[in-house]
Order: C-alpha cells, then structure tokens, then sequence
C-alpha cells in the first residue's frame, strides 16, 4: 500500500476542508494517508486529522513554528517526507501550499504539479490536470524521474469524506530544527476589519448608474458585508454621478478586477466596463433592462429591479453561508 | 548592490489559446509575445531599487527560445544594465528553468537580491521563484505587496488569503517574488527603446549550464481545452425566487460562495 | 527746409529704426524655431494664396464670419487702409508745405478724401463699440487686456486728431474739397467757425493736430511689434502660408533618424517657424476659446491662452535663443502649459475653424504630447493600458484580436466575407469594410456594423471585412503622443491592405476614416476612402436604396469632429436625414463647422475626465435642447458619449441615439 503526506493546513484552531478533501482522496484511492501537522500548541488537531480518515500523524510542534513561515516549515516537512518516504505528497493550492511545495520539491529535487483541479493515484503513480493559461486550457502531466510524486489541489476541487469521530490517528512527534533560519515573521495581520480593495478581494459587488445616489450603495455594502472577503466596486457612470469615489471605480480608466465571483447591480456593461472585469470567474448581472449587454457575459442573470433584489439576496447568501 | 530580475515571456493576456498538432504544447501561430504581467512589477521594483542604490546594477534574465530576446529587450528598454538568455527547448519545465537560473547566477556576480514574478500567466505553475531561491539556499517572499530596504535586511509584507497579510524580514540575499500592485511599473521611452535595441545580450545553453533533460520533471502529456463557457443563465421568477435560485446556484453550482 | 521738417525727419526716422529693430527680433525669432512645418511646404501654390489673402485680408471674409465684432473689425482695417493714404500725405507735408494727393484729379481726390472723412468717422464709431464689447459687455473669451485698451485709445486718438487737424485746416485754408470731407466741414462750420479764430491761429492749432497725428501714429509703429496688435504686421504673411486643405492628418516624425535626439515639443525653438507665426499673428479675439469644447466645460485649456503661452514662453527665453544657446531654452511644460491643459484637448479642432487668421493650435498641443510620451513617458495613468492593450491586442480595449470578427457571427452569423477568404478564391470585391475596433468590440456599435452590412447587401454592394487581420488604425494612440506604437500599427494595417491590392475602403468610424485617409499615405496606403454616410447618401442619390419606410420622428444630427471639421463632410449626412420619408430634422444651435465636440477625440474616450463639467453632458444638453426624439450620429465613439449623456440625464426612454446606418437600415427594405 502507497503512502500519501499530507500537509495539514489550519485556520482558526479547525483543519481546513482542503486538507480533508486530500485525506479523503488519498483513502478513497487505496492508499495510507499520513498527515503532516506543524505548528505551536495544535496536538488537539491530530485526533481531527484522524477523524478525516488519516492513519498516522507527523506532529511537529516549537515556537518557530507559531506562524508560517517556508523556510522553518518547509525543513520540518522535508523532514518528514524523509522519515515517512511516501509515494505522493498532497498539498492544498492555497497561500501557504502554493509558497511552501516548491521549496520542497526543490530540496528534495522531485517535480511538482501545483495547482491542479484534478489528481488520480494510480497505485504509487500521480496523475494530475491543471488549468493553464488563466484556465483556457487544461494540461494532463505525469511524473518523470524517481522520488515521490507531489501535487498541490485546489481548494473544493475533490469531495470530502464522512467524518468518523471515533477513528484516531498514531501520532508521531518529530523533532523540531529551528537552527539556522534565516527569515522571521514579524507579524501577522489579519484583514478582516480592514476594508478590501476592490483588486484584492475574493468577491466584488459593484453598483452602476442605477443606483441613484451614493445612499443605496448601502445596499450593496449589506450584500458585501455577508460574503466574506468581499468588496464593493462601482462603474464609471456612477463614479461620474458622484456616487462613490474614483478608487471604487472598475473599468478599463480605473481598476482591473478579476475576482471569483462578480456581481453587477444595475450596471448595463459598457465596453469600458467589461474591460475591467470581463475575466472574473462567475459573473452575476442584475439589471432592470433584459438586452443590456452585460447579460451576455453573465453566468447567472436576474432581469428585475435590484431595489428589490438585492436585499433579499443578502438574506438568501445569509442562509446558505450561514448553514457552514 | 547585484540585482537581478528572472522574467519569463509569455503570450499576451488576452491570446486565444489553441492546442497544436501533438496536443501537447499550444499553436504559436499569431501569438503576441510579452513579458508575463507579474514580471513587469518584479523589473520595476529592481530599478527602484537601484535607483536608491548608487552604483548598483540591474541584470535580467530570462530562459526560452529565441524569442524570449525580444522580451529581454523590453525590460532593457524600461532601464535594466544587463541582460542574460538561457537558451531553452519550448517545453522547459520549472524545475529545469529554476536550476538554469541558479546556474546563471551562481556564475555571474553575486545577488544582493533577487526579483521574479509570483508566477507566469502561461503555465501558471508559480514555482520558479521559490526553486530558484531554495537552489540557491537563500531566503524568499513570494506574493510581495511592498518592500523595504534595509541595510542588509528587507522586510517584505506579502499577501495571504482572505486579506490577510504577512510581515517578513529577511536578510540579503534574498528573493521577492512580486505580486500585481507592488508598484505602477514605468513605460519604456522612446530614446530607451532603440538603445535596449542595441544593447548585448549574452547568451547561454542550457547544457552549458549543466541542465540536462534528467532535469524536466513534469511531463505534459496531453491538453485540452475546456468546455466552452456555457450560455449565461437567466433566472426567472418573483425576486424571492430569483434570490433564492441565484444564491443555490452559486453554492452548489458555481460553488464560488 | 524748415526746421521742423528736419525734427520731422529725425523723428520719423527713429520710429521706423526702433520698429525695424523689433521686428529684425521677431524674425529671428522665427528663423530660431527649427522643427517641421505640418503640413506641407507653404511656399506652394502661389496663386491660391494670394487669393486666400485678398479674400480674407483684404476682404476680411474670415473675419466677418462672426457679425458684431467682425463688422467692426474690417470698419477698422478698411479704415486703416485709406487713412493711411492721408497719413503719408500729411507726411509729405512735413517734407513740402502743401504737399496734397490732388495731383490724382479732382473726381478721384474728391472721392478720396471722401472716403477717408467717412472712415475716420467709422473707425471712430467701431473704436466706441470695441470699447462698449470690452468695457460693458465683457464676453468671456475677450479676457481682460491692458494692450487692447491702449490700442483702442490710440486708434480713437488718431481718428479724433485727424478730425481735428482737418477742421482747423479748413478754418485757416479753405479748398475746395472741403465739402466732400462731411463730418470735417460739419465740425468746422458748426464748432471752429463760431469762435471766430484767425487763419494763423487755426492753421496752428492744425498743424498741432497734424503733429500728434504724427507721434500717434509713429508711436503706434513702436507699439506694435510688442503688442498683441502685431497681427497688423502678421495676419497677411500667416494667412497667406495658412495651410490651404481643409484636411490634415498628423505629421509623421521620423522616428529611425539617428541624428534625431528629441522628438516633439520640449521647447519653444521645437516648433516650427509656421508655429512662431501663428504665435505672432493672434489677436487674441477669443473666437478659438469660445468654441473649444473643453475651455466651456471648465478645464485649464483654452486654445487662446496656450498661443499666448507659448509666445510669452517664447518671449522669456528670447535672450537664451537669440544668443544661440540652445542649454538655457527652458522647457515648455510648466506653471502655463500643463499638464492637464496638455490633455484636455479633444482634437475637434473647433479652434482652427474659427481662427479668423487660421493659427492651428492643436499642432502644437499635439507635438508637446508627442514629446511627453515618446521622450519622458509623462502621461495620464489610465493611458498606460491603453498603450498595452493596442501593442498586444490591437485594440484600445483589452479584447482578443481573436474575437475581432465575433460583431459579425454572434449572434447569428450573417456570413461576412473576409479579405483572407476572397485571396485564397480569387473573388473581386469593391470595398473593403474596415469595422475598426468600437466597430468590432462595443456591443453598442456591434450593432451599427451589423445594420452597415445589412445596408450595403440591400444596395448591392460587394465587400469584404480583414476580420482578426484588421488591427487599430493608430489615431487613439498617435492621439495620445504614441507616435512609436501608432506607426507600427499603421504600417503593418498598410501592408496587409496593400497585400489584399485593396483599392476602396469603407468605414463607420470618422477617427478610422481620417488616420486611413489623411495619414496613410505617409506610409505607402493610398486608397480611396469613404465614409458610410458618404457611401449611403451616393447609394440613395443613385436609387440603389430607397428610404421608403417611415416612422414619424423629429431627429436631430451630431456632426462629429473627423467627418465635419477634420474631413468637411457636413452635407452627406444631412442629405441621408432629408430622405427618410416622415423625419423632421432639428438642427442643434452649434452645427456644421460649429458643430461641438462629444469630447472622445483626441484619446480623451479612454481618459478619466475628472474637471470640471463634462462635455459629453453639454453636448447632450444641447441636443435635448431641440426636443428630438432621436440623436442622430456617425460616429461609435459620439454613439458612447452621447448614449451616456442620456442615460446620465435619464432621458434613455423617451430620446435615443442612433447612427445614420441603423435609421437607413431600418428606413429600406
């Protein structure tokens, strides 16, 4: 039987879905699935990692773990794929997958496919598709060479598992190296309070000409306040109206966005407009008027008065975000 | 103070991707060359840096084909001293890139510091950066919003998700890996252009380099192009069926909430 | 000779000495400026020029364009022409007592002094009026000038003086032309002649007015060349190198020359000595700025107060540029020409056509853009991704050249033939539609090359689009200073249109039809180009489409800047309007050769517009104003303007904006 390491990710004392979809995938495909768990303080997490479905738990605990960091993470991890010589190594495709696994790859000299949508194990063999070319196309790789086979997934790309409270995994503490580290978090902040800039955020919700006047934006900043990391953006027409701020303005003449998820309330779509977030992965239009041209990107489209849309939506976003 | 810049170039953003003959590389044909968007704000950063740093140089290099010389050229033209081309097959994988550019560097004048991109938008793997840096056992930031530069030190805040955002300090050398908005990079001049055309650009091959096809990790062994985007969806009914629709769709569909 | 004629001569002498000195400084000046004329060598086609000088200098044509102030004007130079006649008569009579014209004959001097009485009196009531317009009435684009009410005193001083001189003559010496010079013999009878003075003392107290008149007019001489009355001196030789075509495209730099180290305007001695002319011959009448679309909607430009910056820039380097020492010319840009002045000009060459000594202002705002782009990369920050998005994608807009032909298939495909397809079957076509990129990529405008292929198949037209081939013809990009981009574009459009031996070309964009036109051919494209309008109105007046249905509609008709101004179509269009059965046309108030900008050339479509008010809403104001129910135009980038205009002034429902191709479209079967 194959061994999968996999590395553990956390936020806010709970394992992130991401690593119980590797968990699960790696059971489901028949092999030994070996979590790897860094950081201060987390020996309570082990039993949940166990709870996912992994047999065996590499806990490595000190205090130069207590935030991320590639380099003090990246050596106790190397490590443990020394110790545990798995076949695949999984990873999640977030901030810290994405910083950390070609450290890794490249101290232990072995490939590595990141980012991908979909990975097959195949007994002791990887095979992974990732989107290239911003997702206009998709590549199918494979491994070459020896040394064990390692991906980054994406987020909410693979199924999870029942959990199975009663299971546990063995847990093996490994001795922390802090010797020799060269770069030191100096701090952590967390973004939550800040407001987000329209480019950085996850989800955009932007208001358009018919809007009216600056006070019903607040609709729209409602809307946004549920959905987390979200911000509100703005067309040039309402910019132009005094509606809001130039630095809220997304177009071609102001910011470029491109979040995961677009909402466009009362925005017809202008050329200008489009050019500025025409490559946002799902794109929602609200719009009075059933032949504004923003219809024809739009995923999903409501011909209807956002007046009346709009706060409703908030409540059902409420609801559905709210059963997690 | 040694700076060096690695950009990659990379088909222009709104290229239309069409697979070629083998199904396993992209039709070149018509494709306008550029330099990968990140890169951009990683070239500027190293000439702002130089710019504080009397006596410092800045030198860019870049693997790939023959082509990749006119990209060279333009972070020439935006103000780089040097330029470096690894001569490279089409299809080089990180691995192979990274371990060519640490070569180049460790022959060439030692780096105070290192500037990439946080990825290419062609394969969008996001890896060289951090290859490049652990060959050459030095520390790295990557998705940098901002530097600052201290004397042996930088201290680097770079974003994480949600918002988050993380400080870190590093001492040189070191490799910052640039994300978009760490700076508004600067529009080659004229007179800029036509001397970046003149300027030498020396070359190395891969083999020289040590680099061999052992090195290639990754094999692209087929690619396809996704299903078209579907016909956006009109959602009909009263507004509180419209929401309640839209939000379930979003959730289980699109799964982007 | 008597003393007084050697004091005369002295006197005259120096005048004239000091005046030729000031104006040898000017010359200079202009001999100083080195860069290239614009358009043309202006020391061609002779005839045409000396006849565009006797129409609008001696005729005053241009002048009198504009009614009160016009009148006024030609009262005054008419005027100044037969005065000046007694003028040197009065100067002979310093040299010889008694020196007069009537050698001439009595009929001819009769006349003559006719003549001049009656214009002194003119000039006279033209000198009060100037002074009511300046003093009371104060229209905004006279500005306040001290220069001008000098000019004014003097002039009315020289009119009263020469009142006076000859009435006292008359007193002292009665002749027998006394009676021609009314008003001078109306005085002299009614004023002089009850004072019972004797003809010694009349005849000094003329000879005192004689004399002012002298060191008034000579004084004038020496005022000139430093004044904004120079235009007596430079109006003549500016309108006669005027550039004689209506027409202009921009000059292409030539941007391999090595020898070159600075392209466009950084300083004064880079424009040329057309340019330092033009600085020379404006008046300061303020026709440019009240046309200028973004002096009336509040930004820092006015095209009058850039010709008087540059020639007070030009002033102040005077010493560093006479002396030959290039280092110490200061640069242009500054606390005057700023940026924002810089950018604020949408090309509509308003200003031109209403400069009634045809000074060409946006040579120069465009040749400092050109410099601020190509040699320091100075420009407004949304710019940047424009010129991105043209170098890589071809289009002003971030839009895959790949989905340039899509406006044609989607969302049914109406089977447009492309150059490439035709090639490969050696099919013949007449005209090549060139879409361009709004043609293409804006879904609004999407629409009208939709209803121009509907269009041209109903007349029976043959053509054939370059689809992906066709890329940005360069006018936004050399617009915005890009001279480098914008001739790389243009060349490579050139050799693909050359490639397919394209002969004819149509198109529905004004900005695509003026950079194919007029600036092509500097680049080895010579075709012939016409607009839609032009194409439909020749097809309606040939009976290949017959506008028969009819929708009742009051419309109204935005002339845009590149087919009205830039290219002189002003007639196609209208006619095309004329034909549709049950149309009412409303014309706006500023129309035709006065017609307002939407405020998207010159780049400005892709530029934020953060001062002021916009022009987009002034010139949708105006088109409200008549109560059409639609806007008709042709052009996709006055469609956008004017379409937002609308909607800003929430008047989407009841008024829409439409191009000539959709009305004709829907006006055929």
């Amino acid at each position: 039987m194959a061994t999968a390491l996999i590395y553990a990710e956390y936020k806010d004392g709970k394992i992130k879905k991401i690593t119980h979809e590797l968990i699960a995938e790696a059971a489901r495909s028949g092999c030994e699935p070996v979590a790897f768990l860094a950081g201060a303080g987390v020996e309570a997490l082990a039993k949940d990692l166990g709870a996912m479905g992994a047999k065996r738990v590499i806990l490595v605990q000190g205090d130069a773990l207590k935030f991320y960091s590639n380099e003090a993470y990246g050596k106790a991890f190397v490590e443990a794929v020394k110790s545990v010589n798995p076949a695949i190594i999984l990873m999640g495709a977030s901030a810290q997958g994405k910083d950390l696994a070609p450290r890794v790859a490249a101290t232990l000299g072995i490939g590595l496919a990141s980012d991908c949508t979909k990975v097959k194990i195949e007994g002791d063999k990887l095979k992974c598709t990732r989107p290239i070319y911003a997702g206009k196309a998709l590549a199918d790789v494979e491994f070459a060479g020896s040394g064990p086979q390692f991906a980054t997934v994406r987020p909410n790309a693979l199924s999870v598992g029942a959990l199975q409270e009663d299971a546990s995994a063995a847990v093996t503490n490994q001795p922390l190296d802090a010797s020799a580290l060269k770069s030191v978090v100096k701090d952590v902040v967390r973004g939550a309070t800040a407001k987000l800039d329209v480019t950085e955020a996850n989800i955009v919700v932007s208001g358009g000409r018919a809007m009216k006047n600056s006070e019903n934006f607040a609709l729209l900043e409602a809307l946004s306040a549920v959905l987390p990391n979200s911000a509100v953006g703005a067309s040039r027409a309402a910019v132009d109206a005094g509606y809001r701020p130039h630095s809220y303005q997304v177009g071609q003449t102001g910011k470029v966005v491109s979040p995961t998820l677009y909402i466009a309330c009362g925005i017809s779509g202008a050329i200008q407009h489009l050019a500025g977030m025409r490559t946002s992965k799902v794109i929602v239009a609200i719009n009075k008027d059933p032949e504004a041209p923003i219809f024809q990107l739009a995923d999903y489209g409501i011909v209807g008065d956002l007046f009346e849309v709009v706060p409703l939506l908030t409540e059902e976003f409420k609801k559905v975000l709210g059963e997690h | 103070m040694n700076i060096y810049v690695c950009i990659k170039q990379v088909p222009a953003t709104e290229t239309k991707i069409k697979i070629n003959a083998s199904g396993t590389g992209i039709d070149t044909t018509g494709i306008k060359w550029i330099m990968s968007p990140y890169d951009e704000f990683a070239v500027e950063e190293a000439l702002r840096v130089r710019e504080k740093n009397a006596g410092s140089t800045v030198t860019v290099v870049s693997a790939g084909p023959q082509r990749a010389t006119e990209t060279i050229r333009t972070a020439l033209a935006m103000g780089c001293d040097n330029a470096i081309w690894v001569e490279t097959p089409e299809e080089t994988d990180s691995f192979q890139a990274a371990k060519a550019l640490a070569a180049v560097i460790k022959k060439e004048a030692q780096p105070d510091l290192i500037f990439t991109g946080k990825q290419a938008i062609d394969d969008d793997c996001a890896q060289v950066s951090q290859l490049l840096a652990t060959f050459l056992e030095i520390p790295y930031v990557t998705v940098a919003l901002n530097a600052e530069y201290g004397a042996g030190t930088v201290t680097v805040k770079r974003e994480v998700e949600g918002g988050t955002t993380e400080i870190i300090a590093m001492p040189t050398p070191c490799l910052i890996a640039a994300q978009k908005g760490m700076n508004e990079p600067r529009f080659a001049s004229l007179p800029n252009i036509m001397k970046a055309k003149k300027k030498e650009i020396k070359q190395y091959k891969m083999a020289d380099l040590g680099v061999t096809d052992a090195d290639r990790k990754i094999k692209l062994v087929n690619m396809t192009l996704p299903a078209g985007k579907q016909a956006g969806k009109k959602i009909t009914g009263d507004a509180k069926a419209q929401a309640q629709e839209l939000a379930r769709l979003l959730h289980t569909e699109a799964k982007v909430i | 000779m008597p003393v007084l004629s050697f004091v005369f001569i002295a006197v005259f002498l120096a005048a004239n000495a000091f005046f030729a000195y000031r104006v040898s400084i000017l010359l200079r000046l202009i001999k100083a400026t080195h860069g290239p004329v614009w358009s043309g060598t202006r020391f061609d086609r002779i005839p045409e020029r000396v006849l565009t000088v006797v129409m609008n200098v001696l005729g005053q044509r241009a002048v009198l364009k504009k009614r009160g102030a016009g009148i006024m004007h030609a009262t005054i130079f008419w005027g100044f022409l037969i005065i000046t006649l007694e003028t040197m008569e009065n100067f002979g009579y310093e040299l010889h007592p008694g020196f007069t014209f009537e050698f001439i004959g009595p009929t001819l001097f009769s006349g003559l002094v006719a003549l001049q009485d009656f214009f002194t009196l003119a000039v006279l009531c033209a000198v009060l009026y100037a002074f009511y317009r300046r003093l009371i009435v104060r229209p905004e684009g006279l500005g306040k000038s001290n220069d001008a009410i000098i000019i004014l005193s003097l002039t009315g001083s020289l009119m009263i003086s020469l009142f006076l001189m000859r009435a006292f003559h008359m007193v002292s010496q009665p002749n027998w032309y006394d009676n021609y010079q009314f008003f001078s013999s109306f005085l002299s009878r009614n004023l002089l002649e009850p004072m019972a003075l004797s003809p010694e003392a009349a005849g000094n107290i003329s000879s005192v007015f004689r004399w002012v008149h002298h060191f008034l007019v000579l004084g004038f001489l020496c005022y000139i060349p430093a004044s904004k009355h120079l235009h007596v001196l430079t109006a003549g030789p500016n309108t006669f190198f005027r550039n004689l075509e209506p027409t202009k495209g921009m000059r292409k730099v030539n941007l391999e020359d090595e020898t070159v180290t600075s392209f466009g305007m950084s300083k004064i001695t880079d424009m040329s000595w057309k340019d330092t002319l033009d600085l020379f011959a404006c008046t300061e009448c303020g026709r440019c700025q009240d046309a200028c679309p973004a002096h009336n909607t509040q930004k820092p430009l006015s095209p009058k107060a850039i010709i008087a910056d540059l020639k007070d820039i030009l002033y102040h380097n005077k010493t560093a540029i006479l002396a030959g020492k290039s280092d110490e010319v200061g640069p242009v840009l500054g606390t005057k020409v700023t940026d924002d002045v810089i950018w604020a000009c949408t090309s509509c060459r308003a200003c031109e056509v209403a400069c009634p000594v045809f000074i060409e202002q946006t040579d120069k705002i465009y040749e400092i853009r050109r410099n601020m782009v190509l040699m320091e990369s100075r420009f407004p920050p949304e710019l940047q991704t424009v010129f991105k998005n043209v170098e890589n994608n071809f289009s002003p807009w971030a839009m895959s050249p790949d989905d340039r032909d899509k406006w044609a298939t989607e969302p049914d495909d109406l089977q447009v033939k492309t150059m490439a397809a035709l090639a490969a079957s050696g099919e013949q076509v007449e005209y090549l539609f060139w879409v361009g990129c709004a043609g293409s990529f804006d879904d609004r405008n999407k629409k009208v090359s939709r209803a121009l292929v509907s269009v041209l198949r109903k007349a029976g037209i043959k053509f054939a689009i370059l689809g992906k081939e066709e890329k940005c013809t360069g006018d936004p990009v050399r617009r915005m200073g890009n001279e480098y981009l914008a001739q790389s574009l243009i060349q490579e459009n050139v050799n693909k249109l050359n490639e397919y031996k394209v002969k004819k070309v149509v198109t529905a964009c004004p900005h695509c039809f003026n950079a194919i036109k007029n600036e092509w051919k500097d680049f080895g494209g010579t075709f012939e180009v016409v607009h839609h309008t032009q194409l439909i109105g020749k097809l309606i007046k040939e009976g290949k489409l017959k506008p028969t249905k009819g929708t009742e509609q009051k419309i109204t008709y935005h002339d845009s800047c590149y087919i009205g101004r830039w290219n002189q179509e002003y007639e196609a269009p209208r006619a095309i309007l004329d034909s549709l059965p049950m149309a009412k046309v409303q014309e706006m108030e500023k129309n035709s050769a006065n017609g307002m900008c939407c405020g998207a050339g010159g780049g400005r479509m892709w530029m934020e517009e953060t001062i002021g008010t916009r022009v987009n809403i002034k010139r949708t104001e105006q088109a409200l104003a008549t109560n059409a129910s639609t806007i008709a135009a042709n052009c996709p980038f006055c469609m956008t303007m004017l379409t937002d205009g609308i909607k800003s002034k929430d008047m989407a429902e009841k008024v829409k904006v439409v191009d000539i191709a959709e009305l004709i479209d829907q006006a055929t079967i």
